[in-house]
Order: structure tokens, then C-alpha cells, then sequence
């Protein structure tokens, strides 16, 4: 166990000397970062509160009262934009923490049980969900399950965790073979416990880089969602900013699109440089090399 | 990396800054092709079904009136909204106590051609046809949307439903006396009857057709109108002259032809001529605005609409007065008038938070919370963000596209007064945590939700809680109407269009044994206002029923039951090289018979 202990710290210190070392991941942590601490500010109460109230001024241009301007119904979108900034961290953390729970017990379930009715019935759910287009298959659960007050969450979830269970199933596969497990098993610990404190601490990095991928693609299907009218039903978020920009941009109004689509834009380039460096940097072979 | 980023951040940037508008028009090119005149219409919906009997959209009625004939019809030109007899050779002589109308037809109207008739060839049109086609619309089998027009007011009409719905042994209340004479006798009297016969409803169907097509024939209709249709899909309707249609030419003084209104358009080379004047009639049914727009501005396709919402401050310099920009003016003929409507929110008066229990206390303050939601609500910002402000604001639920309109009515119940609602909620100890949940119903889209976020905008300023605001969207306006009919939307947004101009099409929306699953979307009681309704439904319009009108109207204000109201503006659009008058209000499709092309 020391000796697991003392490698695992010296993987994670090397992955972080490896990520200091690559300015684009760097730049990436900023950027979520800042959205972190934006989302943070509005949960507290400090920005944003102001996302709701309607005025007389429709469509005014950017103004140091209104800094990107005003909606058709006088609302101020740099609040509504920063608002929605909660709204996507609520969705995309939600999202994701089910998703990991799930891969990783359905992951490890079927890895550590490779090749028995256990996993044939889980990579058959598996491959029954995978073989339906994704955003279809999204669509469709949001939309029966609609005076849900987390259909869009669930839709996502369901269809989320299966990447992140192949991902784990191999790793777990490739670790149940290997010395300290078969060592453990020797000296008569239950399998429960292998698992639980050996098998899944070794498959923490792979959780990591498949959770800032999970990240962004549930605020990517949040905002498509919202712009079909599945997603966000009380709040706003960029989605149903987009959607209502269809309307603006007919009139010659871009900064509802501009706003929400830029804010979109950042985090979504943020967490893929940051997702691309943590893959790198986690992964055995690079911080080999290095 | 990070200047990679720059570029399209400065890019995204460029892009925030463009505001200019597009106002490039597309030439305009002729619309006779190999001497033959063609007319290229667009509506922003389309009809279900071209059958009559199931004309209960504008689009359906205004396809319908073309393709078959109709007793009334409206005066093209003239407004207020006037009839004249269209297949009737006069108005109806009505007996005495007003139950007996009596109609004769214009002798020599033929069907258009078709293999269910003798020898394929169109046969005259005659009385017995018009019984059958108002029969039909209270056959089961046929799913007709139009019988409560003369459901329980044509005497022996809803027994002939229940008997067996036998077409040989019609109603006694509606007999074909001979060939060109109807007598329709009324159960009491009903003044609106003849506005009913000028409505898509009673477009007149030959029975060989209707009974060898079946339910093709909503697809294939058959008719006497001044059009024939050759082919129907979604996208478009291909219509052309009927060559038998009767020869009568248009008097455009008498059809209400004003100069100071009328002039410029070209219509006065119209005068003695013989419609329909076109060859062929095109419909393009384009409900995405943009798409309609582009083919209206490209110069080669369509050469009307209507102007959308996105498109106004593209059109308009000013809403009020209403000026166009110079390059519309030159390239197209507008007209702009209000619709023969309007929209409101209502509350469902059985609702145990919102409406009346019967409880004197409870009343009083589900009343005050009803008018305070009322006088938060802001009608000049709503018709501003949403209409353009083209919109006519008024008190009330009689519209002023209706002669019973009161223009000195007190404007106090669509004013803006915050003050005083927050008056209200104090003195009846409304408070913002005992304020009950406000949902919201409506149909959900973007425009619905905005239209409810200005709402909890109102709200908030009568300090109403943002998490007591509920917006309850519904996948289909079908879904919503239902939740509606079944009591479960507290309060709901929505337009009402009048199917004739008369006051009382909106007044019976009041009318308490109309309550839901009827018309009576609110469910309104009020005894008083029952009794007035009966004494009025028949009356002959008079100064006298326009005094109950305006009771019954002042009733409904007190009352708190509705936010009423607004009527909107629309701008029509057409090409220079068309001659025509639009209007898709009451006076339904009457107009594109007279449409003539240059």
C-alpha cells in the first residue's frame, strides 16, 4: 500500500509538472476557472440577480448601465449571460457527477465480471443506448419526460454514462490482472474491498479527462436543448438566449447571439484545452517521455 | 494559442457592431406569362382541409370562399365591414317576429365540371344543395368544426343530428321550397344568422361529389366559386378562373371605393370589368416569416404578405402615424389596418386561488389579487416590445374593428398603476408570502416565453416573488387549448378573431352556460350578465342593444376577469404590378377574386 501510495503522489505531481509546462492547458484552467468564479458569484448572490427585470429600453445598444446592450423586452444581457453562466456549471457539474457515478459503477461492475452474464447484460444496455443517434435519443427522453423538473439532467445522464463505463471496464479489466490485485486476493480480501481501494483510485485520472469531456458536452446539449424548447424551463441560460436571438437577428439586433454564443464559445475552447492537457499529462506514456 | 483565440473574438466583435439593415429588393418581373395573368399569394399558415365544413381557420376560410360560393359576402372595399348578397339574388325577407328567412338564389350558377356528375358536366346550383351543405356540418360522420354557428337555432336542426342524420328528410326549420328559394326557420331570433352565411362554414357543396370522393373530398373540393382548383399540398395551392363562374361586374362605388382611401392603387381600371380577372391564382402557404420574406422581396415570386414582426423596423420609419421607408414605398403598395380582434390574458373564474368560490371574503380578495394583477400590467411596453407599438390599446372585450365599440369608455382598467395595485393587495392583506403561485399557461415557444417574462416583470413590481411565477408551457396550442377546456390553467394569454362584426361574437365568450368545455374560456358567471346576453342575442342591431352591449361589457371590467385588450396592426405588402385591396380579416379570401395583374 506505501509503496501504491507513494507512486500514485508521484503520478499526480508529475501530471501537474507536466500540465504547467503546456501554456494552452494553462490557459484553459484560466479560463474555467473565471466561469467558476463567475457561476460562484452569481450562486452567492453577487452578480447577476438583475437577469429578470424588464425595462422600457428595448434593444438599447451597449452602454456602461447595460454593457452588451438591452433584449426586446428591456432585460440586460450582460446579466442574463452571466446568470446563465450558473445555469451551465449546475447542469454541466450535475451531469457529469451522475454520469461518473454510473460509468464507474457500471464500469467497474462489468470489467471486474468480464465476460459473465453480468457484463454481456451491461455492454447489450450499453450498446443498445450508443445505437441510437444522440441527440434523438436526448430529444426524445426530454420531451416525455417534460413537466420533469430535471428531464433535460436525466436525458443527458442516460445517455452520458456508457462512454465513461467502456472507458473504465477496460482500465479495470487491464488492473484486475495485475500483481497487487491477484496479491490481494491471495491474502483473502473480498473483492468489494479490492475494488474499492485498489481497482478504482488507479482509474482517477482516466475519471478526470472523461469528466471535463462530460463537462462540456452537457453544456453543449444543455444549450441545444434549451434552443428547441427541451432544456431550461425557469432561468435562463445561453440556449434560450440563442433562441430568442432568431428573432433579434431578423431585426438587426446581434447582441443577445453575440453574448450568449461568445460566453459559450470561451467555455467550451476553456475546458478543451484543459481536457486535451490533462490527457496528456496523465497520461503514463508522455510523462515517461518527459 | 492564445492569438489564434484573438482573431475570432475581434471577429465575433466585427459582427456586434453590424446594424445595417437589409433592404436590397429584388426586381420586380410581369406576372403575365404567355397572355396568361397570374397571381402569387402567400398566408403564413395553411389550411387542414379545404373542405367548407372545416373552415375554422382564416386559411381554410379564405381557400373555401374562393372554390365555393357562399350566399353573402362582404363588400370588398368598404369599412366598417358592410355584406351584399354574393349567390343570394337579394338579402332574406324576414317575417314579423324575425324567425322566418326566406332566400332566393341567383338563377344559372353551375358546379365546375366533374365525373360524379350527369355526364361529367357541372350542374345548376340550387337550394337543396345549400340545405345539404349546412346539413353536413352536423352529420357525426363528417367531423365538421362549423355546427355551433346554427346549432340549437334552426328549428328541428339538432333532432335531425340525433335522428339518424338523414339528408332526404331534412329539418323543418330548413327547407328548399324549389329550386332557387331556402326558407330557414329559426328556433328564436338570431341577427347574426346571415353574417353566418357569408362565413367559409356555408360554402354551398354538390352531394354526388362530396358523396363519391368521400374524405377526399377535403383534398379535391368541388365548388361554384370563381376558382377551380387544379392541385393542393402543403407548401401550395394551384388554383384557376372558373369559366363558368356567373358574369357580374364590379361597381367599386358601390363596394366602397373612397378616393382618399383607395386611390393610387389602380383599382379604378377595375370598374365594369367581369371578375375573377386573373387566369391562374397561386397560394403559397410560408410560415417561417424570413422565407416569406425573401420570396416576397425577390421580385419573381410571391407578390404578397403580410409583414412579420422581425421585418417591422425594416419596413416602418415611425408606428405612429405610420410612415414606410422610402424604398418599400417605391417598390410596393401597402395598406395597414387593425385586425377584427384581439388578444388578452384571462383567468379561469372556477379556480379556487384566482377565481370565486362563493365565499363573500374569499371573493372580495381573489378579486382585489385579480385587479392588482391587472393594473400591474403594462399594455404600452407590451405593445411596444412586441407589436411595434401599431397596436390599439382599449378597455374592455368589444374591439374597436366592431360598430358597438365605445371609443369615451374609461381607460382606466388597461392603465398602468402600480400604486394602486399595491393599494389593493394591502388593504385585502395580500402579502408576498402569502401570495399564491402564479403559473402561467400558455403554448410554449420563444415568443410565448417572452411574453411571460415581460409578465413576471409586471409582477415583480407589485413585489409579486420571481419563485411564485410559474411558466407552464404547453408542446402544442392543441395541448393548451385542452388544458384550458379541462379548468387547469388559472391564467392564460391568448387572441380571439371575429368571426363576424358584431360585438356579440365576443360578448358570448361570457356567457355563463358557454363555460368550458364552450367558448366561455374563463368561466364566468354572473347571472346579471347572462339575462342581459339572452335579451340582446335577439335583437336587431339598435341603439338599444348596443346599451345592453356596453352594460355587459362594463360588467366583465369590474369584474377583474380579463386584461384586455389589444388589437393588433398588420401591414400588407404587395407588388406594383398587382391591383388589389387585401384584407384576411372578416372579409375572409372575398378579395382575391378581384385581384388583376399588370
Amino acid at each position: 500500500m506505501l509503496s501504491y501510495s507513494s507512486s500514485t503522489n508521484s503520478l499526480w505531481a508529475m501530471a501537474w509538472h507536466q500540465l504547467k509546462k503546456d501554456r494552452a492547458g494553462i490557459a484553459g484552467l484560466v479560463i474555467v476557472m473565471l466561469f467558476l468564479f463567475i457561476s460562484t458569484g452569481v450562486w452567492l448572490g453577487l452578480w447577476g440577480n438583475g437577469w429578470s427585470d424588464t425595462s422600457a429600453q428595448f434593444n438599447a445598444h451597449p452602454s456602461t448601465s447595460h454593457w452588451f446592450g438591452t433584449n426586446a423586452i428591456g432585460q440586460d444581457i450582460a446579466a442574463r449571460g452571466i446568470y446563465a453562466t450558473k445555469v451551465a456549471f449546475e447542469v454541466g457539474l450535475l451531469v457529469t457527477l451522475a454520469s461518473l457515478l454510473l460509468g464507474l459503477i457500471a464500469g467497474t461492475l462489468s470489467g471486474f465480471k468480464a465476460n459473465s452474464k453480468t457484463d454481456s447484460l451491461i455492454l447489450w444496455v450499453m450498446g443498445v443506448l450508443d445505437s441510437i443517434p444522440f441527440y434523438l435519443f436526448v430529444a426524445a427522453v426530454a420531451y416525455a419526460l417534460k413537466q420533469h423538473l430535471f428531464a433535460m439532467h436525466l436525458a443527458m445522464i442516460a445517455v452520458f454514462w456508457t462512454s465513461i463505463a467502456r472507458v473504465i471496464r477496460s482500465e479495470v479489466i487491464r488492473i484486475k490482472n495485475m500483481e497487487y490485485v491477484e496479491a490481494g486476493e491471495a491474502i483473502g480480501l473480498s473483492h468489494f474491498k479490492i475494488v474499492l481501494n485498489h481497482i478504482i483510485p488507479n482509474t482517477t485520472h482516466l475519471l478526470l479527462v472523461q469528466g471535463t469531456l462530460i463537462f462540456v458536452s452537457a453544456i453543449k446539449t444543455e444549450v441545444i436543448l434549451s434552443f428547441l424548447g427541451l432544456g431550461i424551463k425557469e432561468g435562463i441560460s445561453w440556449g434560450l438566449m440563442i433562441a430568442e436571438s432568431t428573432q433579434d437577428i431578423q431585426a438587426g439586433h446581434f447582441a443577445n447571439f453575440i453574448t450568449a454564443s461568445g460566453l459559450l464559445f470561451l467555455l467550451v475552447m476553456g475546458f478543451n484545452l484543459l481536457s486535451d492537457a490533462l490527457q496528456d499529462a496523465l497520461d503514463p506514456k508522455s510523462i515517461g517521455k518527459s | 494559442m492564445l492569438s489564434k483565440l484573438l482573431w475570432p473574438v475581434l471577429f465575433l466583435g466585427m459582427l456586434a457592431g453590424c446594424q445595417q439593415q437589409d433592404n436590397s429588393l429584388g426586381e420586380t418581373t410581369s406576372s403575365i406569362i404567355d397572355g396568361r395573368k397570374i397571381y402569387r399569394h402567400s398566408e403564413d399558415g395553411k389550411p387542414t382541409s379545404l373542405d367548407p365544413i372545416k373552415a375554422s381557420t382564416v386559411y381554410s376560410n379564405m381557400m373555401a370562399v374562393n372554390i365555393f360560393d357562399t350566399l353573402y359576402a362582404y363588400k370588398y372595399l368598404q369599412r366598417p365591414y358592410e355584406l351584399k348578397p354574393n349567390l343570394a339574388a337579394d338579402f332574406p325577407q324576414v317575417s314579423d317576429d324575425g324567425l322566418v328567412y326566406t332566400i332566393q338564389l341567383k338563377p344559372g350558377n353551375s358546379f365546375t365540371d366533374h365525373p360524379a356528375f350527369k355526364d361529367g358536366i357541372g350542374r345548376n346550383v340550387t337550394a337543396s344543395d345549400f340545405v345539404y351543405s349546412i346539413l353536413r356540418s352536423f352529420d357525426p360522420l363528417n367531423g365538421g368544426t362549423g355546427a355551433w354557428l346554427w346549432q340549437g337555432k334552426i328549428v328541428g336542426i339538432d333532432e335531425w343530428k340525433t335522428n339518424g342524420a338523414n339528408y332526404d328528410q331534412p329539418p323543418s326549420g330548413l327547407l328548399a321550397v324549389d329550386d332557387l328559394t331556402i326558407r330557414i326557420t329559426l328556433t328564436q331570433p338570431y341577427p347574426q344568422l346571415v353574417y353566418t352565411l357569408a362565413m367559409g362554414f356555408s360554402g354551398i357543396t354538390p352531394r354526388e361529389v362530396v358523396e363519391t370522393l368521400g374524405q377526399e373530398f377535403g383534398s379535391r373540393p368541388i365548388g361554384s366559386g370563381p376558382f377551380v382548383l387544379d392541385s393542393f399540398d402543403a407548401d401550395v395551392a394551384y388554383l384557376s378562373k372558373n369559366p363558368g363562374y356567373r358574369q357580374e361586374t364590379l361597381d367599386i362605388y358601390a363596394e366602397g371605393y373612397l378616393p382618399e382611401r383607395h386611390a393610387g392603387l389602380g383599382l379604378e381600371s377595375l370598374h365594369g370589368k367581369t371578375p375573377p380577372f386573373i387566369d391562374q391564382l397561386e397560394v403559397h402557404f410560408i410560415k417561417e416569416n424570413a422565407s416569406r420574406w425573401n420570396s416576397f422581396t425577390k421580385g419573381n415570386e410571391i407578390q404578397y404578405t403580410t409583414v412579420p414582426k422581425d421585418k417591422q423596423n425594416t419596413v416602418l420609419v415611425s408606428a405612429d402615424p405610420i410612415t414606410l421607408h422610402p424604398l418599400i414605398e417605391d417598390n410596393y403598395h401597402s395598406s395597414y389596418g387593425m385586425e377584427a380582434g384581439f388578444v388578452y390574458h384571462g383567468f379561469n373564474m372556477l379556480d379556487p386561488v384566482f377565481g370565486q368560490t362563493g365565499d363573500p371574503q374569499h371573493d372580495a380578495r381573489s378579486k382585489a389579487l385579480r385587479c392588482a394583477i391587472r393594473k400591474a400590467h403594462n399594455w404600452d411596453q407590451k405593445n411596444r416590445a412586441f407589436y411595434f407599438g401599431l397596436g390599439s390599446v382599449f378597455p374592455g372585450i368589444i374591439p374597436p374593428s366592431v360598430p358597438e365599440f365605445n371609443a369615451e369608455l374609461s381607460m382606466e382598467s388597461v392603465s398602468l398603476d402600480i400604486p394602486g395595485a399595491l393599494d389593493l393587495l394591502a388593504e385585502h392583506n395580500w402579502n408576498d408570502q402569502n401570495l399564491p403561485d402564479f403559473e402561467y399557461h400558455v403554448t410554449g415557444s420563444v415568443l410565448q416565453k417572452q411574453f411571460f417574462e415581460q409578465m413576471r416583470g409586471f409582477l415583480n413590481k407589485i413585489n409579486y416573488p420571481t419563485n411564485k411565477i410559474k411558466y407552464q408551457p404547453y408542446p402544442s396550442f392543441g395541448n393548451f387549448n385542452k388544458a384550458v377546456k379541462n379548468r387547469q390553467a388559472p391564467f392564460f394569454f391568448m387572441a380571439w378573431t371575429l368571426d363576424y362584426p358584431d360585438a356579440e361574437n365576443t360578448l358570448q365568450l361570457f356567457y355563463g352556460p358557454n363555460q368550458t368545455p364552450g367558448s366561455n374560456n374563463f368561466n364566468y358567471q354572473n347571472p346579471e350578465f347572462d339575462q342581459l346576453y339572452e335579451a340582446s342575442s335577439v335583437m336587431l342591431p339598435s341603439p338599444e342593444r348596443t346599451a345592453l352591449y356596453q352594460q355587459m361589457n362594463q360588467m366583465v371590467i369590474d369584474d377583474c376577469v380579463v386584461i384586455s385588450g389589444l388589437s393588433r396592426k398588420k401591414i400588407n405588402l404587395w407588388h406594383k404590378n398587382v391591383i388589389t385591396y387585401p384584407d384576411r380579416e372578416i372579409v375572409g379570401g372575398y378579395h382575391l377574386k378581384y385581384v388583376d395583374v399588370k
